[in-house]
């Protein structure tokens, strides 16, 4: 036992560790800049909570009178669990597979399981903190108006504790299971990702069950059945995933039966599955694990003539470093499914949402209707869509973090700050552009774009990427995270990538704001177009040169 | 050649003297070896040659261009071995190599004749075409030497180069080392194999606690010290003794 807590420790303390941070903050007082800049984006975050609270209080107020407002309770738990269920697969992996700590702590006196409980409680704590965000308002704000009493809290605690166990334990015990066939195979990378795609297109098509399930229009006498029934509108939400439905039942009990019975359910489960990772870790988990990072070589001498193939006749230094970094992100499994092809699966997944989802007939004449009248307005949305499409993934502004302990090949390297920047520029900049493509692709299918619209639309997207590609970067070059010991932590884990990100939305939402307003002044279509187009030039030539000057000095300043 | 003029670096805002007022010449046609304890200075005074720290006060020449100024042109004509081969893992061996050439821009048939050259000698053959991940520490170590000797540079400064290596590799290593400097050219080396230094080095340098205090031939060394039969091993602990 002493071990085992010995081991989370130190594994909480190594991810979570405020030590390295208070030194930065106070000491060295380096990241002393953040402090406003992160103070600023919750602020930015303000409204969009306002807005959670008070649909939170609609959906109460709607509810109430039929005696069924726990149903708020269950869609936070189930967003939760969804969204545990998705994305901890990358936490999964990572932690579990690709984390160096394992090497070290693979040789020490330590079961299998004690490892697995470690890394998992470190999963754990960073769900609690993600999931947060929209759990926790409605468990709050839920107790506030139903003027809640001790019991409430206390189960909201408990509840709230067990919430990502169940889905964390289900996406470990398939990881297990997938990384055992993976490590059995040569192809280990290319295994990792097929099967983590496999994973994260069952979450969504799990997701869009929910959707359906939940969304689809029943006939009236189901409807009325359902509203009537006590706990009927709950009992069909959370029809396909129970926990949600224990959680919601056990809160809204609280000191009843009812409460404490759905409540041993809700822990049982959570435990039992619990248990049953820590056997399954014990009996697979250093067969899937240990190897995992290795790769066997060919062992082929080359020809004179394969020599003189492979050899290059010296590309210039952009290209190189171009060619350096395609391969690296492309043939490292998190930096492919966190880079590139989270560029390919959103607008995908987002269309098949939409194709699938309730209304979405009307939505598709509406934007047809407004293609015919006010195609400004089209292009202006479709425009924002794409542009979201080709900066969602972390790859500008993880690119000198990428590097890693390898940055110092970057310092020493006869290539100029500029040749560099450029390289990775072109690199971030591509996969930018097939966010736009693909998302201008899902568009034409599914809005059936004219062509002047869909021109309009990708002019103004690509000028925005040149802009946003560039802030990326010099959000990564200020606080490059060099010293990782987990590729995930370069790009999933890497607090530049969030910056960068709500500097996208700051900048996206300013240009919004700058349309409507001239706009409503009276500006025609064209006119408006050409302005934005313009600005946009601007941005991009302005964050351009900006970017070189910044990367000139910081290419020395940063020591390794 | 290499010039150290008052050079100083602290970390911890002046707390810790890594390098303490470092006034240093490296010749052409010598190798020249660093000694010193754990934590004396000896990488911290390697990585402010090649750039990967910058001094708070002096400056650092190499053939006559400041590594602060002209560091392009310095880097152009120096090459760098790490203590640790942290190099890129996804990569196979001639790509990493292939990427080396062109930064530095080496001719292709240049390339083929050193790369083919190297790859005997270091036995990497059968490896070249695999990833770097399948390498083993050896191995990495030396694809890294290859890499910084295939741009055939005028200098050449490695931290504890021997490492890892296995004996064979570890013997051809010092003949390249030897050659490198036979044409005029200059290396600076770190070390703790005391036997490698006195068999190898023309000149070697002692530092402690970021201060050079010592340099010379190994007879000059000797002088230092009042049992002139001592080994070098002996005269480095009484040196650097607390």
């Amino acid at each position: 036992m002493k071990k085992l807590l010995s081991v989370i420790r130190v594994g909480l303390k190594v991810n979570f560790g405020l030590a390295v941070l208070r030194h930065r903050l106070i000491k060295e007082k380096k990241d002393i800049w953040l402090v406003p800049l992160i103070v600023v984006a919750f602020l930015g975050l303000g409204p969009t909570l306002y807005g959670y609270l008070a649909v939170i209080k609609l959906a109460y107020r709607l509810l109430l009178p039929l005696g069924q407002q726990h149903l708020i309770l269950t869609y936070g738990f189930l967003a939760g669990q969804v969204f545990v269920l998705i994305f901890g697969l990358y936490y999964v992996v990572s932690a579990f597979y690709f984390s160096k700590d394992l090497d070290i702590l693979i040789p020490l006196p330590l079961k299998p399981f004690q490892v697995m409980f470690s890394k998992f409680s470190v999963i754990l704590v960073n769900e609690y903190l993600t999931i947060a965000f929209f759990v926790l308002p409605v468990l709050v704000y839920y107790g506030i108006l139903s003027k809640a009493g001790l019991p409430y809290w206390i189960f909201a605690l408990v509840i709230y504790l067990l919430l990502p166990v169940i889905p964390l334990a289900v996406v470990s015990l398939l990881v297990i299971a997938m990384m055992r066939a993976v490590n059995l195979s040569r192809k280990k990378d290319a295994l990792i990702i097929v099967g983590s795609l496999v994973l994260i297109v069952a979450g969504f098509g799990l997701q869009l069950f929910l959707n359906r399930t939940a969304g689809a229009s029943p006939d009236p006498r189901a409807m009325v059945r359902f509203l009537t029934a006590p706990d009927g509108l709950i009992q069909r939400v959370g029809a396909v995933f129970p926990p949600s439905i224990w959680a919601t039942k056990a809160l809204a009990g609280g000191l009843t039966a009812s409460g404490f019975s759905n409540l041993l359910i809700f822990a049982g489960v959570s435990l039992t599955l619990f248990y049953g990772i820590l056997i399954m870790a014990e009996k697979l988990f250093y067969r899937g694990l240990i190897g995992i990072g290795e790769i066997s070589g060919r062992k082929k001498t080359l020809s004179r003539e394969g020599m003189s193939r492979q050899v290059s006749s010296g590309r210039h230094p952009v290209r190189a470093i171009f060619t350096r970094e395609w391969r690296i992100m492309n043939r490292t499994p998190i930096f492919l499914l966190n880079g590139v092809l989270v560029v390919v699966i959103v607008p995908l997944l987002l269309v098949i949402m939409a194709q699938t989802g309730s209304g979405k007939g009307s939505n598709v004449v509406l934007l047809r209707l407004l293609t015919s009248t006010k195609p400004i307005y089209v292009i202006l949305a479709a425009s924002c869509f794409m542009t979201i499409c080709s900066c969602l993934n972390g790859t500008s502004s993880s690119t000198f973090s990428r590097e890693g302990g390898q940055f110092w090949m970057s310092k020493v390297i006869p290539a100029t700050a500029k040749e560099q920047v450029m390289a990775k520029f072109i690199h971030s900049y591509f996969i930018s552009l097939l966010g736009i493509v693909v998302a201008s692709g899902v568009a034409v299918l599914v809005v059936h774009l004219k062509v002047v619209v869909f021109a309009g639309a990708f002019l103004i997207s690509i000028a925005a990427a040149v802009a946003l590609t560039a802030v990326g970067m010099m959000i990564d070059l200020a606080r490059p995270l060099l010293d990782w010991t987990n590729p995930q932590k370069a790009i999933k884990q890497n607090l530049n990538v969030l910056l960068a990100m709500l500097a996208d939305i700051g900048i996206i939402s300013a240009l919004g704001y700058f349309s409507v307003f001239l706009l409503k002044r009276g500006i025609g279509g064209g006119m408006l177009f050409a302005i934005l187009f313009v600005v946009l030039v601007l941005l991009s030539s302005a964050s351009w040169t900006f970017l070189l000057k910044f990367a000139k000095k910081r290419y020395v300043e940063i020591e390794v | 050649m290499i010039e150290f003029r008052r050079v100083s670096k602290s970390y911890n805002k002046g707390k810790i003297r890594a390098v303490d007022d470092l006034d240093l010449v490296i010749k052409p046609g010598e190798i020249f070896g660093f000694l010193g304890p754990n934590g004396a200075g000896k990488t911290t005074t390697i990585k402010l040659i090649v750039g990967l720290l910058k001094p708070d006060a002096g400056t650092i020449t190499i053939n006559g261009l400041d590594t602060q100024k002209d560091a392009l042109k310095c880097k152009a004509m120096t090459t760098y071995v790490p203590d640790y081969p942290a190099i890129y893992e996804r990569l196979t061996g001639l790509e990493y190599l292939n990427f080396i050439g062109d930064v530095y821009g080496v001719p292709k048939a240049d390339r083929i004749a050193r790369i083919e050259k190297w790859l005997e000698i270091f036995e990497l053959s059968q490896a070249v075409s695999s990833p770097i991940q399948s390498y083993s520490h050896g191995m990495r170590q030396k694809i890294v030497m290859m890499a910084a000797l295939l741009p055939a540079p005028r200098v050449m400064v490695l931290d504890e180069p021997l490492v890892g290596l296995d004996p064979r590799a570890s013997h051809h290593l010092k003949e390249i080392m030897r050659e490198h400097c036979d044409q005029g050219k200059t290396l600076f080396f770190s070390t703790h194999i005391m036997e490698v230094a006195e068999k190898l080095c023309d000149r070697m340098g002692i530092i402690n606690k970021g201060k050079l205090i010592a340099c010379g031939t190994l007879a000059e060394l000797k002088k230092l010290n009042h049992e002139q039969h001592e080994s070098l091993e002996n005269i480095f602990l009484e040196l650097t003794e607390e």
